[in-house]
């Protein structure tokens, strides 16, 4: 399933991409070329995360090897916490836990076919506007505004290096424009080359407790059981793009992975099978941007993840049923968008 | 303290000294006390500034700049260099960069909380002199079995997310610390 709706998303974005030379005015083109200088480009340097008035400063460095994108961010705030995106995995260390969480890469070998494109629809959900903006860092700058038509999802503000795409800061706002989450480098750097010891964690995880998530589900029946599952309400513009069942950290159950996006914000839910024990839900939880909303529904716990507002999340995972419930006609319709 | 400085100050702080010249205003940070001091009170004016809607910030945030300054630079100058294989010839600019860094880590260290300020909503005259609006409040502290879950939910979003959406949910969980705990499970494995 995952493989076929991937390959789909691919032969999608490889008929609406566009060559990387952006007209100056046409914001789609701009975030466009920032989604592959991120993806593309040798890059390191030192930004400032604020979210809920908490300031941290971060140091990244991303590498391109073999057509694959190597990645390490590390806190540099005395926690020590580290992820690094190797060929093979994204790792996930916790010493002040003494916990590596460990998760497969799932993208395609090929950068560029993995990279989530501005899609045609976009213009549908959001106000898309680029302006010439104050130098940042001595470079020249463009500002490209990401403004939400509803309520349903976040707001951007991109300042982006006219010379490279890449973004030199960025905010992300709520419905009412308030910011939720800023990252301001302070440095950024992009050589042709960076060395590869670079992107290798500086934690020792002698002894640590290795945590990985697994692709092949341990209970062939609960992971069926899981599958009948699906959100009957989405947000306008959210399509299912990816699904997927796997083993999670601290779930004894194969649990189902739905993946949403509507071109520029995505949304997972996650539905556990079987779960009659663990957290009470409801449970609303905010980290950075992203939000969380986690409900009982029969015996099954949903959780609902993405970079929309509280609202959102809610409202998806609400809205989970199994689809064996529904009428024929309604559960065809189920995983699709839905207005409201 | 000489107008030059004052003026090399400022634009360091802009973004727009020279790189010529970063780095020997990071050196001469690190040797003159009084000098880091004056640095510490031109980041505290420059965040006042940019935040209409107040700030706070301890009553040594001058001191805290000059000591982030001393130990950013011996942190720096004990990691692994990303130009290990520059040639002899490239170490000026190598020392640069990292003294340069040293200082604009330690900015970054003692930097006061951003509390306040404007929205940035589109109709902004001047979205350049936007700044950070006062956050809301988040959702309840998750417990840690709670968090772990959620944490490892996080990550496998994040895989299915845009170059910048992963970005803001992987400094997230850095951030936030979800709290993973320490649990019995079976696809853990010791090291």
């Amino acid at each position: 399933m995952l493989r076929a709706v991937a390959l789909a998303t691919v032969g999608i974005l490889g008929l609406v991409s566009q060559p990387a030379a952006a007209s100056e005015d046409d914001a789609s083109e701009w975030l466009q070329r920032m989604s592959e200088a991120l993806a593309t480009r040798n890059y390191f340097g030192l930004f400032t995360h604020t979210t809920n008035g908490q300031s941290e400063t971060m140091r990244i460095v991303h590498r391109v090897e073999d057509d694959q994108s190597l990645e390490r961010l590390v806190s540099l705030d005395g926690s020590g916490r580290e992820i690094v995106r190797t060929a093979k995995e994204v790792h996930v260390y916790l010493p002040d836990r003494r916990v590596v969480l460990v998760e497969p890469r799932t993208e395609a070998s090929s950068l560029l076919k993995s990279l989530p494109t501005p899609s045609p629809q976009l213009d549908a959900h959001y106000d898309l506007q680029v302006r010439k903006g104050n130098k940042l860092l001595g470079r020249e700058v463009r500002i490209v505004d990401v403004r939400p038509r509803d309520a349903y999802r976040y707001g951007y503000r991109l300042w982006l290096d006219e010379e490279s795409a890449m973004p030199l800061r960025s905010v992300v706002t709520d419905p009412s424009g308030r910011a939720v989450e800023q990252i301001h480098f302070t440095r950024l750097e992009m050589p042709a080359r960076i060395d590869p010891s670079a992107t290798e964690p500086s934690v020792d995880a002698t002894g640590f407790q290795w945590i990985r998530t697994g692709r092949q589900p341990a209970n062939a029946a609960l992971a069926a059981k899981a599958a009948e599952w699906r959100p009957m309400r989405m947000p306008p513009g959210f399509r299912l793009i990816a699904s997927r069942v796997q083993t999670m950290p601290g779930v004894p159950v194969p649990v189902q992975h739905l993946i949403f996006s509507d071109g520029f914000a995505s949304v997972s839910v996650f539905i556990e099978p079987g779960s009659s024990s663990g957290p009470a839900p409801p449970e609303s939880t905010s980290v950075g941007s992203a939000n969380a909303f986690t409900i009982r529904v029969q015996d099954h716990i949903v959780t609902a993840v993405g970079e929309v507002p509280p609202a959102t999340v809610r409202d998806i995972a609400t809205s989970v049923a199994p689809v064996t419930s529904l009428a024929p006609d309604e559960a065809a319709k189920s995983g699709e968008p839905a207005s409201r | 303290m000489t107008d030059r400085i004052n003026e090399q100050i400022s634009a360091f702080l802009d973004g727009e000294l020279p790189s010529g010249e970063i780095g020997l205003l990071a050196r001469r940070m690190e040797r003159d006390g009084e000098l880091r001091r004056a640095f510490g009170s031109y980041v505290l004016a420059g965040e006042v500034l940019r935040s209409p809607g107040g700030i706070t910030a301890r009553p040594d945030f001058a001191a805290r700049v000059s000591a982030a300054i001393d130990s950013s630079a011996s942190e720096s100058s004990g990691q692994a260099p990303l130009a290990s294989r520059s040639s002899r010839w490239s170490r000026p600019a190598l020392a640069t960069a990292v003294a340069a860094s040293a200082a604009l880590a330690a900015v970054l260290l003692v930097r006061p909380d951003m509390r306040g300020g404007e929205d940035i909503t589109a109709g902004n005259a001047d979205p350049g002199a936007a700044t950070l609006a006062a956050f809301p409040p988040g959702g309840a502290s998750p417990t840690p079995a709670q968090s772990q879950r959620l944490a490892g939910y996080l990550v496998a979003h994040s895989q299915f997310a845009s170059p910048i959406g992963r970005r803001n949910v992987w400094t997230g969980v850095l951030a936030a610390d979800p709290g993973i705990a320490r649990v019995a499970y079976d696809a853990v494995e010791a090291r």
